[in-house]
């Protein structure tokens, strides 16, 4: 029996030498890592989530829309402090934030200039979009496995999206026959052609420097940057199916009400529990007896049972009228499940172009721009040549470059820029003034505690960022319960 | 029988332990051991001459033979049964009959790694229950019926529906996500007790009537030789076994009535609508109010049924000196409550040991399971059950939910007009609707392998192998039938898996008394386990065939799959000392090295130990009528890290282009173990000859490393990650109380009063962190289920009014009181409870026997999620009560100057007084609840033998018994015992969810009606 004291140490040896089995910790039906190629398609259809997540809020902002309810938290009364989840968030730092960093390493080990270009050109664009809902937001700290960054200002984000707008030109310039290739397959926005991706980083440059070109003389700048990428412009739109069968096909905007990933339920359109503003139709009215109304009306909702064209007072419900009475915001050019989402219009880049000569004194540029801004959004939502010339020739368009004012270009910017998260910074921009935006009133429904203080600004995830960082929200002011109505610093400084 | 069934159990104890047949002394004196009860022979009595280690045991047929001087004083003992001692004197022949004695049941308990020790000399905390005591609780799922039974055990349903899991935690919860339920052992192999797609816990699997008792091991000294799982402690279950003799059937079957238990109020008052305005469109219940010609349907009691149960159970066993065999069969099915739940388990198991050769012995078994339950009520991944029944609309008939033909017959249809899409359009059906035409089903087969290979080569040495293997697959989905409202053209969701944990121990054991009064027992072992999982899910959107509801109908670019592998290896190696100084003192040391593949290959090695001894100071004196013993352990268990931690991964982009983008979760090549420290301090008291027991334990354990799996900062550039940072303390206590108050003639009871507390603290989280909230225990953001810095852990944070410095409401300018923003996660709550008491009660008359249970719990905070909601959709009863009343708010106003005076303004409770203040506050929410409850009652009647001797049978029983059937609670709500999101339900990050109601289905009441037969 002793033999059992020999046996026990040889056993123990066995199990030593079992250290190979334990090496199973890799997961054998999931990989590490993909050739660049297959990473941009993620990247580009997860940017379009995340503009839609920071339109789906802003559009009720931005006073498109209103709810059929009048008691809505976030869209009624700006209330966004019993949210458990803030989408835009993640769909910046992770979604698309991550994926692009996974690209730009993974390009230069391929030695892939043009990817790793359209990477930090796509990480510039997710910065400035979301900097533009945010704010202050970490950049130096960011993606180091630190759970509590400092926030960096608005000022240094706007940097680093120039920065990074810059190298990934410069990337793309220097891309040779050794890159990747970069076709239909894997860029679904170009199909490869890196010039248009040169002359869409112009473009986001010159959205960028109209933020601030009134309080740092830059229009000059922002001409020039509209100017560089208008000379080399396709439109950058996020294509969805053509005949959609599942969610992740689908538009966010769209009926199937799209919901691919899984989020906090909030993040879903209420459009079917939507209806116009009374603000946005009556940009919409033209009351001419060859026209009654914008043609774009037709192109961008559908009608309601009742074939009625009406809008609802911001944040008042529907105040005794039925949901009949109204349009139906589905089935629109930007609404249907087969909508392209837009990451960016030329008609933008006109109005900017406009507004910039305008605030500099040229009004002859201005009003070119202006009125090309307004036939190229008409063209593009297939609105007949007639209607187009009816309303062209309607005192809703200024005639000659004397009389234009501010609040024709940016009530034709806001019309041109239906449910994009871009007509909210417009408007913040100008501080809601009527000056720019006609009509405006404050919604009678909001937070009474927000003392008539605009909505300025969407609040940080609080389910991470209030937990991991309390004393960077803390010193911000994060936390405080209108922390929404705080102006950013490219709004508090703009002098408009 | 109990006693008899012991036999095997004994047998081998009896041979190592006792068997030391020591040179002769004196003369040899021989006898019989019987039982006074039905003067049966009882084999495997151990006949030890007292203070010396010189015994032997009973022979099958009771008889025994020992050397023994005149002066010699023989103790005989047999589990279950009174000791009894004789002075040897002139006798050669000492024939002895033993007594039942319920008190001394468990002196020899099952520990760690199935080894049976004197419960004497054991260091530690451990609690033994009877599988009669379980039995007579009459629950379906083994965890349930631990109720009350274990002292510091906190068991949480998740509701009244059977494919629903119940949590069970043992002195707290020492992680702070994943799973902090015990280690689950049958037979001596590791069982899964999971809950995976929020099902049933797979305990639920096993057949109550097969267990023969349950061993808890509560704290980290008792479960340092199981290693890494056990840092929650373990439930060790032992299955009964055939016994030597002739072969016994015996079969029972019980039927139960299932009613529906307490349930939420609603308002009669206000019809569906918004702002007192009428709106047939929506489930909102904030119109105007009812009118006099309008119907009212109580739909909670419309929906709602009764359920019935039946249950059969048959065991047949036998054997003689060198096999013996149980085989047994079950099969439990039914209704529920809930319309069209049901649920079905076919059990068979099938055991048997055969002495191979004199000191060889092999035990196997195996266990087949199929349970089969569908449920008709689904939640989420935060629960949320019946809030659809809770919160529909009373002016519709809940039943009113299809068309003879089977056609859905909504509400209300409005029809968005977008040409061949219905996609958009909206529509109210009752609830009734997904309940009967979209229920979940969770189909598992099961087969547990057991086999155990036991070598005696002498009598101080004892080597097994254990080879066992616990093999299940799950099927588990649901579909949306066409014309479901949002999934108009109809889902599904199916998941099957295959789950596989194999576990082998190899464990010698070597037990040796030397210099008279020393005893020492060393044992020492490896372990191996490894556990893998195939998973494959499919889902798919949009049936091309309505009537058929398969993927096969779908087209493919609508079918989603994916596909899981996890796989874990560990391997162990542990020793276990023990040096016992006559039945006066013991020492102990365990120590344990666990490898694990889960961490990164720098860390997967790590080595703990444990300290324990113990003083039986009633020894040193000469009174027998008292036992007392104090005990103190000092002990230390790892834990690993979840599988596939330590990298990222990407995974397939499922949108337009393909291609691959990053897996939320991070990976993390740092990780390292958790360790769980805990100090255990006991004392064990037995007087009047045993008939009052008492046993007191104080523990204080500090979990520390903590392996969190939880969201982490977005700017990390991950959504999930897994690493080390916290810490927790859990302290509190454990009284066992037994006795025997009332013996007197035929009437006998007993009594057991479990009484516990745990007190636990968060003592550090990562980083920055104040709080940490638990993934699916925010329904509402007001509050939350979460654990906040130097809190009790299962916390709940949220706002509270803004208060002055007297703890006064302060009351706004426009007449509401004011939420204080400035901190809208404060600590508001603690679900906890302060005290429990499981209060057990078994009397005996003649052939009559009463067991009943009552569980008392005082304190812990209940966060009436439910409650919010309701009031929200404004169906609450406190909302037709309140609704547009005229009130003051008894608070204070500030005057602006430091000073504050009362308020006085009248203001009326409208809708945006309950959207925005009321329901805005969370401590509105939290509620200390106390409640007394009936766990069951159960009578039995055995027949008296000359009616049944007439039909042939041996022993006829009848029972009536009924479960939960009394509540006294202060709750507001329905049934207070809630876990809304379940043990693990979905991987919920948090420690657990328990006091979080959020549309629970209350507890059924159930009654019942057995008879059982014995051949």
């Amino acid at each position: 029996m002793k033999r059992i004291f020999y046996i026990l140490p040889v056993l123990l040896m066995a199990l030593m030498s079992c250290e190979d089995k334990l090496d199973i910790n890799t997961n054998p039906v999931q990989p590490v890592t993909t050739s660049a190629n297959l990473m941009l398609p993620g990247i580009q259809g997860n940017m379009a989530y995340h503009i839609y997540s920071h339109a789906r809020f802003s559009s009720y902002h931005s006073m498109y829309l209103t709810s059929r309810y009048g008691t809505r938290a976030i869209e009624d009364r700006w209330d966004y402090n019993q949210i458990t989840r803030l989408g835009a968030w993640r769909w910046h730092y992770f979604d698309v934030g991550s994926n692009a960093i996974g690209l730009i390493d993974r390009a230069e080990l391929e030695n892939s200039a043009n990817y790793m270009g359209v990477a930090k050109i796509m990480l510039g664009f997710s910065y400035l979009t979301a900097t533009s809902s945010f704010g202050e937001m970490p950049v130096k700290e960011a993606y180091t496995g630190d759970f509590s960054p400092l926030y960096d200002t608005q000022e240094y984000v706007y940097e680093e999206v120039a920065r990074l707008l810059d190298e990934g030109i410069a990337d793309i310039e220097r891309s040779g026959a050794e890159a990747r290739t970069m076709n239909a397959a894997s860029d679904l926005i170009y199909q490869g052609d890196l010039g248009k991706w040169v002359a869409f980083a112009n473009g986001l440059k010159a959205r960028m420097y109209l933020h601030t070109a009134s309080f740092n003389n830059g229009y000059d700048n922002v001409l020039n940057h509209v100017n560089l990428a208008l000379n080399n412009w396709r439109d950058p739109i996020y294509n969805y199916s053509s005949n959609p069968q599942r969610d992740w096909e689908r538009n966010m905007w769209g009926p199937a009400k799209a919901s691919p990933q899984w989020n906090f339920a909030d993040v879903v359109n209420m459009l079917d529990n939507t209806v116009p503003t009374t603000f946005f139709m009556n940009y919409l009215i033209v009351n001419e007896p060859n026209i009654k109304r914008d043609p774009r009306v037709y192109k961008l909702m559908t009608p309601g049972k009742n074939n009625v064209y009406q809008g609802a007072v911001v944040s008042r419900g529907l105040e005794g009228k039925v949901m009949d009475d109204f349009p139906n915001l589905y089935n629109g050019y930007w609404t249907s499940d087969n909508s392209p989402l837009p990451y960016m219009l030329k008609e933008e880049l006109l109005f900017i172009k406009a507004e910039a000569a305008f605030h500099k004194g040229d009004k002859g540029t201005a009003f070119e721009a202006y009125r090309e801004g307004i036939t190229t959004n008409m063209q593009r939502l297939n609105v007949p040549q007639d209607s187009l010339n009816n309303y062209m020739a309607s005192p809703k368009v200024k005639k000659t470059a004397a009389e234009l004012q501010i609040s024709d270009i940016m009530t034709q910017k806001y019309i041109a820029l239906y449910l994009q998260p871009e007509a909210w910074v417009d408007m913040r921009r100008y501080q809601y003034q009527a000056t720019a935006y006609p009509g405006i009133e404050y919604p009678s429904n909001v937070l009474p505690e927000f003392a008539g203080r605009w909505i300025q600004r969407l609040p940080y995830d609080p389910q991470t960022e209030y937990i991991y960082n309390p004393q960077e929200v803390a010193r911000l002011g994060a936390t405080a319960r209108d922390w929404v109505t705080k102006p950013m610093w490219v709004f508090e400084n703009s002098s408009l | 029988m109990i006693k008899q069934i012991r036999y095997c159990l004994l047998w081998v104890v009896c041979f190592l332990l006792v068997h030391f047949q020591s040179a002769a002394q004196g003369t040899t004196v021989s006898g019989t051991v019987t039982a006074t009860s039905d003067n049966s022979a009882l084999p495997g009595v151990s006949v030890v001459v007292k203070g010396t280690s010189r015994g032997t045991a009973t022979d099958p047929n009771g008889a025994y033979q020992i050397q023994a001087s005149p002066e010699d004083v023989l103790v005989f003992r047999f589990i279950g049964m009174k000791p009894v001692e004789r002075t040897v004197g002139d006798a050669t022949t000492i024939d002895v009959a033993l007594e039942d004695d319920a008190q001394s049941l468990g002196e020899v308990v099952v520990t760690a790694l199935g080894i049976e020790r004197d419960r004497r000399t054991l260091t530690y905390s451990i609690q033994n229950i009877q599988g009669e005591d379980l039995r007579s609780s009459n629950q379906a799922n083994i965890v349930n019926s631990l109720q009350g039974q274990i002292a510091g055990a906190q068991i949480s349903s998740s509701g009244g529906s059977p494919g629903l899991p119940s949590e069970i935690v043992l002195r707290g919860v020492s992680s702070l996500t994943g799973d902090n339920q015990p280690l689950i052992i049958v037979d001596g192999i590791r069982v899964s007790n999971a809950s995976t797609n929020g099902t049933v816990n797979r305990l639920a699997d096993f057949n109550p009537e097969d267990v023969d008792n349950i061993t808890v091991l509560k704290g980290a000294a008792a479960s340092a030789l199981y290693g890494i799982d056990a840092a929650s402690g373990a439930i060790i279950i032992t299955t009964k076994k055939g016994k030597a003799g002739k072969m016994a059937i015996n079969a029972s079957v019980r039927s139960f009535v299932e009613t529906v238990g307490r349930l939420p109020e609603q308002q009669k008052l206000y019809t569906s609508g918004f702002g007192g305005i009428y709106d047939p469109s929506t489930t909102s219940n904030w119109g105007r109010k009812f009118r006099s010609d309008e119907l009212i349907y109580d739909n909670p009691s419309r929906f709602f049924q009764t359920g019935v149960v039946n249950d059969v159970n048959f065991n047949v066993n036998g054997g003689t000196e060198n096999y013996n065999y149980y085989v047994s069969g079950n099969y439990r099915g039914g209704t529920a409550t809930i319309p069209n739940t049901e649920s079905e388990r076919l059990s068979l198991l099938i055991k048997g040991s055969a002495k191979l050769s004199k000191k060889l012995e092999l035990t196997t078994s195996a266990n087949y399971i199929d349970n089969t339950i569908q449920e008709g009520l689904i939640g989420s991944g935060s629960g949320g059950w019946a809030n659809s029944i809770y919160r529909y609309p009373l002016r519709y008939d809940i039943r009113n939910y299809q068309y003879p033909n089977g056609a859905p017959n909504y509400e209300y249809y409005y029809d968005n007009q977008t040409p061949d899409v219905a996609i958009d359009d909206v529509a109210i059906i009752s609830p009734m609707w997904n309940v009967m035409r979209n229920p979940r089903n969770t189909q598992t087969r099961r087969i547990v392998l057991n086999g155990l290979l036991n070598y005696n080569p002498t009598e101080w040495l004892n080597v097994s192998y254990r080879l066992g293997q616990d093999y299940y697959n799950q099927d588990y989905g649901y579909v949306y039938i066409p014309g479901t409202p949002g999934s108009w053209e109809g889902r599904l969701y199916e998941s099957k898996g295959n789950f596989v944990n194999t576990t082998s121990i190899l464990n010698t054991t070597i037990s040796k008394s030397f210099l008279n009064d020393f005893h020492a027992t060393v044992i020492l072992g490896t372990s191996q386990e490894y556990y893998e999982a195939q998973t494959n899910a499919i889902s798919g959107e949009r049936f091309q065939n309505p009537d058929i509801h398969s993927v096969n109908v779908i087209e493919p670019i609508n079918i989603v799959t994916s596909e899981g592998n996890p796989r874990r290896r560990r391997y162990a190696a542990y020793g276990d000392f023990k040096l016992e100084y006559k039945n006066l003192v013991s020492l102990n040391y365990t120590g344990r090295n666990d490898w694990s593949s889960t961490l990164p290959r720098d860390n997967r090695s790590f080595y703990y130990s444990s300290y324990g001894a113990s003083f039986a100071f009633s020894e040193l004196l000469p009174s027998q009528s008292w036992y007392g013993k104090l005990r103190a352990s000092y002990a230390q268990v790892g834990k690993d890290a979840p599988i596939y931690s330590t990298d990222a991964n990407l995974i397939k982009y499922p949108g337009i282009g393909g291609g691959f983008v990053k897996d939320a979760t991070a990976g993390n090549p740092n990780l390292k173990p958790e360790t769980t420290t805990e100090k255990e301090l006991g004392a064990e008291f037995r007087f009047f000859d045993s008939r009052l027991s008492i046993d007191a334990t104080l523990y204080d354990a500090m979990s520390e490393d903590q392996i969190i799996r939880a969201r982490v900062p977005l700017t990390t550039g991950y959504v999930i990650q897994t690493f080390n940072a916290g810490s927790i303390r859990n302290k509190g206590f454990e009284i066992s109380i037994g006795g025997t108050p009332v013996q007197v003639g035929d009437f006998s009871w007993n009594v057991t009063l479990n009484t516990w507390k745990n007190k636990s603290r968060m003592l550090e989280l990562p980083d920055q962190v104040r709080v940490f909230p638990y993934t699916f225990g925010q329904p509402y953001s007001s509050a939350i289920a979460a654990s906040a810095l130097d809190q009790p852990v299962l916390g709940i944070v949220g706002t509270d009014y803004l208060r002055n410095e007297d703890g006064y409401m302060v009351i706004g300018e426009n007449g509401y009181p004011v939420i204080n923003s400035a901190d809208r996660q404060q600590y508001i709550g603690n679900r906890e409870p302060k005290l429990n008491f499981g209060f057990l009660n078994r009397m005996n008359y003649k052939s009559l026997s009463l067991s009943f249970l009552w569980d008392f719990r005082f304190g812990g905070d209940v966060y009436n999620a439910t409650r919010l909601g309701m009031i929200s959709n404004g169906i609450s009863e406190d909302v037709g009560q309140w609704r547009d009343r005229e009130f003051v708010f008894n608070g204070v106003v500030d005057n602006g100057d430091g000073s504050y005076s009362k308020n006085t303004k009248t203001v009326v409770l409208d809708y945006n007084y309950f959207a925005t203040n009321y329901t805005a506050v969370g401590t509105n929410f939290v509620e200390r609840v106390n409640w007394a409850r009936l766990r069951h009652v159960t009578l039995n009647y055995t027949l008296p033998s000359h009616l049944t001797s007439l039909a042939k049978v041996g022993k006829v029983g009848l029972e009536l018994s009924a479960q939960n059937p009394l509540l006294f609670t202060n709750y507001s709500g329905g049934d207070p015992e809630v876990n809304s999101a379940g043990p693990n339900a979905g991987g919920a990050e948090g420690g657990s969810t328990m006091g979080v109601d959020f549309g629970a289905i209350p507890l059924a009441k159930s009654y019942s009606f057995g008879i059982t037969v014995g051949f």
